[in-house]
């Protein structure tokens, strides 16, 4: 009775000074700690963020070939997009492409529907907003914040092959944004997004 | 050589020069009374700024970093922030009551230092009942503890200052006592004359002679300051926030100034009784001025008190007063008779 008694005593104050080991031990190891607006996680590749519209970095234009393929995967139809044809190429051109991102659930099945590398999820994440009517992405919007995102363009046949390589290769030059008539066909709305 | 009490003595003495006997009694109180309150203030600000630290990094984490290098200006944001709050007051709170509870709180806290020595010569009136002056003027606390918990009219406070008043009453006894030993051996009351009797090195500390006293006396004054594990009476997860829920602004920041001076003041008491007071550990050091050597160990000893809070859970209210009664008590007890036979026989 009396040894377990001390026993007890000393097992007690073994561990309370255990415990303060522990904690000292903890007050000199690093903290882990980010401190958010200064420094930033590194997003995955494949990190689904926000969508952004791709385009071919030597002519500035959409990879979009207005196929709707994306806006019939989206399981909460979140993408609308109004197409119209060239009259020169004779091919679909995107006239309006509208993502509500209110509704989008970030499920990446339009990235995956995608034949053209056209439509992409990103690690980019800080787009809140105030207001409900700015989360309402338009084509210049979407295309406008997909122009630093790298992509690799999906290969299908060697024509295409030749292509890419001839853009990798002038990627550096044609760095600058053409002005893109499918941009400028919703005026206006595209730099209002630019704001937030 | 930067003694501070030299500093003093050269003004005491120019303002006797040019001012009659009565207004430099006067002007010299206020001037002490002011100097300490400034020193306890920003004393205050570091202690929360140091005590976040200390508890963010031992979680790993960076605690408040960007008001200033490391966030040192953080506890003046938030005074600030305090001093612009609104001052409620409930409905039905009982007024004079709830409106004196926090000033008692921080003038028992604040009257703490009048015999507490930072230095050689550095104190503020070295009465001859030093010690028990501060046992006295500190149980205050708990009059203000209850003070607050009963004018607040709320069911949480009230049950947060009758656990502060039990446990305050109950770890008074064992603190009292484990103090006795130390005071046997010194043979005096004066704080000054306790640490006097203290000097000439580390193996004259009251520590090595009264290891018992120590740990109930830091045990005990743990639990006096609401302290975790001993934090009772402001147990979140169960009081919200215990006897000082129902306050904020000003009176909120008072009852927090007054609970880190506390930090301090026990861990002041705990120097000067027995690591030696202002005294160097070896008389080799005697160069480093005797404020630093306080100040240093207070603030090695207040890390302690932290370190404490940020390793121990809390414990229940049962095993807090069985704790006291059945265990510091007669350990305090067990220490007076030890230390009196140890006198009998050691100094006949």
């Amino acid at each position: 009775m009396a040894g377990n008694i001390i026993k007890e005593i000393t097992d007690g104050i073994y561990n309370l000074i255990l415990g303060l080991a522990v904690t000292f031990k903890h007050l000199f190891k690093h903290a882990i700690t980010l401190q958010y607006p200064t420094e930033r996680w590194e997003m995955p590749e494949r990190s689904r963020g926000t969508i952004v519209l791709l385009s071919d970095p030597e002519t500035g234009r959409l990879n979009c070939t207005a196929c709707l393929l994306c806006s019939k995967a989206c399981p909460v139809a979140a993408i609308s997009i109004e197409r119209i044809k060239n009259p020169d190429t004779k091919k679909f051109e995107p006239q309006s492409f509208n993502i509500d991102t209110t509704i989008c659930c970030y499920c990446g099945l339009c990235e995956q529907a995608c034949n053209f590398t056209a439509i992409k999820l990103t690690g980019k994440y800080e787009f809140s907003a105030s207001d409900k009517s700015k989360l309402l992405y338009d084509m210049g919007f979407l295309q406008e914040i997909g122009r630093d995102v790298k992509y690799e363009k999906r290969e299908k046949t060697a024509a295409k092959k030749k292509a890419v390589a001839k853009a990798e290769t002038g990627e550096d030059v044609g760095g600058a944004p053409v002005a893109d008539a499918k941009a400028e066909s919703s005026p206006g709305s595209g730099e209002a997004k630019k704001e937030d | 050589m930067l003694e501070l009490n030299v500093i003093f003595e050269a003004v005491h003495r120019w303002l006797e020069g040019i001012l009659p006997q009565g207004l430099v009694t006067l002007i010299s109180a206020l001037g002490t009374g002011g100097i300490v309150l400034a020193f306890l203030s920003i004393l205050a600000l570091f202690l929360v700024w140091w005590e976040r630290k200390v508890s963010a990094h031992m979680q790993q984490r960076l605690g408040p970093m960007r008001t200033g290098w490391h966030g040192v200006l953080q506890t003046i944001a938030d005074g600030v922030k305090l001093v612009q709050k609104e001052d409620l007051i409930p409905s039905t709170a009982d007024r004079p009551v709830y409106f004196w509870a926090p000033v008692i709180c921080f003038v028992a806290a604040f009257m703490a230092y009048l015999v507490i020595p930072f230095g050689r010569g550095l104190i503020v009136q070295d009465l001859n009942i030093g010690i028990l002056y501060i046992i006295a003027i500190t149980t205050f606390t708990v009059v203000s503890l209850l003070m607050a918990g009963w004018g607040s009219n709320n069911k949480w406070a009230l049950l947060g200052g009758m656990r502060s008043a039990a446990q305050i009453v109950s770890y008074e006894v064992p603190l009292t006592l484990s103090i006795l030993g130390a005071v046997m051996l010194a043979e005096t009351l004066s704080m000054v004359g306790i640490v006097q009797s203290q000097a000439g090195g580390f193996w004259n500390w009251l520590i090595f002679r009264q290891p018992i006293g120590f740990i109930v006396y830091y045990i005990a004054a743990t639990a006096e300051a609401n302290r975790t594990p001993f934090d009772i009476p402001e147990a979140e997860q169960e009081l919200v926030a215990g006897f000082n829920v129902e306050y904020s602004g000003m009176k909120f920041a008072m009852f927090f100034l007054a609970e880190f001076v506390n930090m301090f003041t026990i861990s002041a008491i705990a120097v000067t009784l027995f690591f030696g007071g202002w005294n160097a550990p070896h008389p080799i050091f005697n160069f480093v001025p005797s404020w630093i050597w306080f100040m240093g160990k207070s603030l090695v000893s207040v890390f302690i008190l932290m370190w404490f809070r940020w390793t121990y859970p809390r414990i229940r209210v049962d095993q807090l007063m069985g704790f006291a009664w059945k265990f510091l008590l007669p350990l305090a007890f067990l220490n007076i008779i030890l230390t009196g036979l140890g006198v009998l026989i050691f100094r006949n």
